[in-house]
């Protein structure tokens, strides 16, 4: 639905003046966070104590590790609005496993990161092999997704009680950062790396970028797309799991708006839902790290949560308007 | 012709066809849903959706998806209250929602069409800009708006209330604005190619703004509609308004990528949602069960409808290379 001409992938081809406008566009994410980290900790005493920082990465890992899934989505041209609800659906099944069915912790786990999964490559089956735009059927997964885990849930709620899950916060490994935090990173460490040297990675950045070329070249254009839901998904599954960790009970209400928050995290990341293609899995990190340093610093200052929200639309639209002008306009 | 006008049609008497299929459900599982006031409630119910579908058409034939009506009706609904409230004045209220409406619709259509901005995006910050004014300036409590605005939009004559005039008139107007002026015309051609109108001379980043700031007008309609009936500003209102609607638009048959569509199937879109949502409703289901059915309804009508969809564009391709090799035969003879 974009007027925008088809971009270049800036990956796949190695052109160097490409690689300095990528390099240009992750200094300029890097340089608004160093700009916002230095205001908020000039005005403010407790924001750079390293309890406060440390607390930020603990409020962005669930939304960071669904973002990872989202930003593939995006990447491969697509968009998914079933994130939200796909981490309650996971964190409720893994609740329920271990929980109420007395399943051992590895089911547990497996179940949840399954389900979600399941989900994403029903997103992956239904756009890419139907032709239902992702927009749409991701919206109808959404429903589904978020009704089964009601379903399940029994209108009610659960406790897990598992060390496990506690673990992921109390466990501190360096830094005394918790073990959740850590996982996060791994996982962008992995996605990024990944996105660079396998096929997939190159064929997500071609497809994303160029669909009808990416096709003539003989890239397998469905497998990989129903492979990047699918892991969209995944990754919404591991997210829920780790929000049991930081919430230590499931309830409905859980993930509610995380779609929208993972989807903002990657725009103000410098990705795009018009054009695939662009962009970079471990700037979506310093998106995440963006909104959680804004989100954290208002909290500081007293602002109420419903104001906060209203504040953060309109840094996202900024934050558009901003990557428009710097980027220059494609048509 | 008629051939050909029959298959262009085959994915709406398809919708139409399902429409009486969840009729004739409803009706099956819980037998008193369907009696002499079914019809009345289910629009008066449905109006604000009829109304924001009926806008969302062009956005969507012009290649535009809007996300903000949902949040807008919400935060106009409350700006209304807040006025009313503090000045006493209904009318000055309604006014003010209206220009909240009308200038909104005008900054996201200018940056969509000046900055070339993709439109779900910046209407994405608009859903959650809206809904945190919302839900701040109320500290998410409903304001009491009870003035003659509500005994106008309740009053009833044989079972129905103004809600139905109001969407037949605003349906007829935009049937008439699509498929009957100038305007229309360019919204097709804007969504069917936007490099093309452009070079046609055609004032794409005008009539791409008032696009945008007719679906203020239709979100601020919906919102003084929800507001004298519910006799009160809710801040939490119409949660997924706008998803709904597009559901509405795509599930007629209009293309999500421009250039196609009409009024009519959006009306046919709005009917399946509308008798979908109050069906599902009545059985006493429990939101987690509504959620499922309506996702896999939804999932499955689309799917059927691409197939169909797809089954007469080959049809089609077929019968034009035929004529093609007759055409090329004809040419060596």
């Amino acid at each position: 639905m974009a007027v925008d001409a088809p971009r270049l992938p800036s990956v796949a081809v190695q052109a160097p003046l490409d690689r300095v406008r990528a390099a240009a566009e992750t200094f300029g994410t890097l340089a608004v966070a160093g700009l916002l980290l230095l205001s908020f900790g000039l005005t403010s005493s407790v924001f750079l104590e390293a309890t406060n920082l440390r607390n930020i990465l603990v409020q962005i890992t669930v939304v960071g590790v669904a973002a990872i899934g989202e930003t593939l989505v995006l990447l491969v041209g697509g968009l998914d609005l079933s994130v939200g609800a796909n981490v309650l659906l996971g964190s409720v099944v893994a609740g329920d496993l271990v929980q109420r069915q007395g399943a051992p912790l590895w089911a547990g786990i497996l179940g949840g990161i399954a389900a979600s999964t399941g989900i994403g490559v029903l997103n992956g089956v239904l756009s890419a092999v139907i032709g239902i735009e992702p927009i749409l059927a991701t919206l109808g997964t959404f429903l589904l997704a978020g009704g089964l885990a009601k379903i399940v849930l029994h209108s009610s709620w659960i406790v897990v009680d598992k060390p496990f899950f506690a673990d992921l916060v109390r466990t501190h490994v360096f830094w005394q950062l918790p073990l959740m935090v850590i996982v996060m990173f791994a996982l962008y460490a992995l996605a990024a790396v990944a996105m660079r040297v396998t096929p997939f990675g190159r064929a997500v950045y071609a497809i994303g970028g160029n669909p009808r070329a990416a096709r003539l070249a003989g890239l397998p254009a469905v497998r990989v797309r129903i492979l990047a839901f699918g892991l969209g998904g995944a990754f919404a599954g591991v997210a829920g799991l780790l929000q049991i960790g930081q919430l230590g009970i499931v309830s409905s209400g859980n993930a509610t708006g995380l779609e929208f928050q993972a989807i903002t995290a990657a725009l103000i990341g410098g990705l795009s839902v018009s054009a695939g293609g662009v962009g970079r899995v471990e700037r979506t990190l310093l998106g995440a790290w963006i909104v959680g340093m804004i989100t954290n610093y208002q909290t500081i200052r007293g602002i109420p949560p419903n104001y906060q929200q209203a504040l953060l639309g309109g840094i996202l639209l900024l934050a558009i308007v901003a990557d428009r002008l710097f980027r220059g306009r494609s048509s | 012709v008629t051939e050909a006008f029959r298959k262009r049609y085959l994915d709406a008497w398809f919708l139409a066809g399902m429409t009486l299929v969840a009729v004739l459900v409803f009706r099956l599982v819980e037998p008193s849903w369907l009696n002499s006031h079914t019809l009345q409630s289910i629009i008066t119910q449905n109006g604000p959706l009829a109304l924001v579908a009926m806008a969302m058409t062009f956005s969507i034939v012009s290649r535009h998806i809007d996300l903000s009506p949902g949040s807008m009706l919400a935060l106009t609904g409350v700006v209304i209250g807040l006025v009313y409230r503090d000045t006493g004045s209904l009318g000055l209220g309604v006014l003010a929602g209206l220009a909240l409406c009308v200038t909104s619709g005008l900054v996201n259509g200018v940056l969509v069409s000046q900055l070339g901005l993709n439109a779900i995006m910046v209407t994405l910050a608009t859903y959650i800009w809206a809904r945190g004014l919302a839900l701040g300036f109320t500290n998410g409590d409903p304001i009491v708006v009870n003035t003659r605005l509500t005994s106008i939009t309740n009053h009833t004559v044989g079972g129905f209330t103004i809600v139905a005039p109001v969407v037949v008139a605003a349906y007829a107007l935009g049937w008439y604005v699509l498929s009957r002026t100038l305007f229309g015309r360019y919204t097709y051609a804007m969504g069917g190619d936007p490099v093309a109108a452009r070079r046609a001379g055609i004032r794409v980043g005008l009539y791409t703004t008032l696009i945008f700031v007719s679906m203020g007008v239709a979100t601020w309609l919906a919102s003084t509609i929800v507001l004298g009936q519910l006799a009160s500003a809710q801040p939490y209102a119409a949660p997924s308004l706008e998803l709904d609607a597009i559901i509405a638009v795509i599930i007629g048959g209009t293309r999500l990528a421009g250039g196609e569509g009409s009024v009519g199937r959006t009306l046919l879109g709005v009917a399946f949602i509308s008798i979908l949502n109050s069906g599902l409703l009545n059985l006493g289901l429990t939101d987690a069960y509504y959620q499922v059915y309506k996702g896999a309804a939804l999932l499955a009508v689309l799917s059927v409808q691409l197939l169909l969809r797809r089954l007469v564009a080959e049809d089609v391709r077929r019968r034009q290379e035929s004529e093609q090799l007759l055409a090329e035969a004809a040419g060596y003879a």
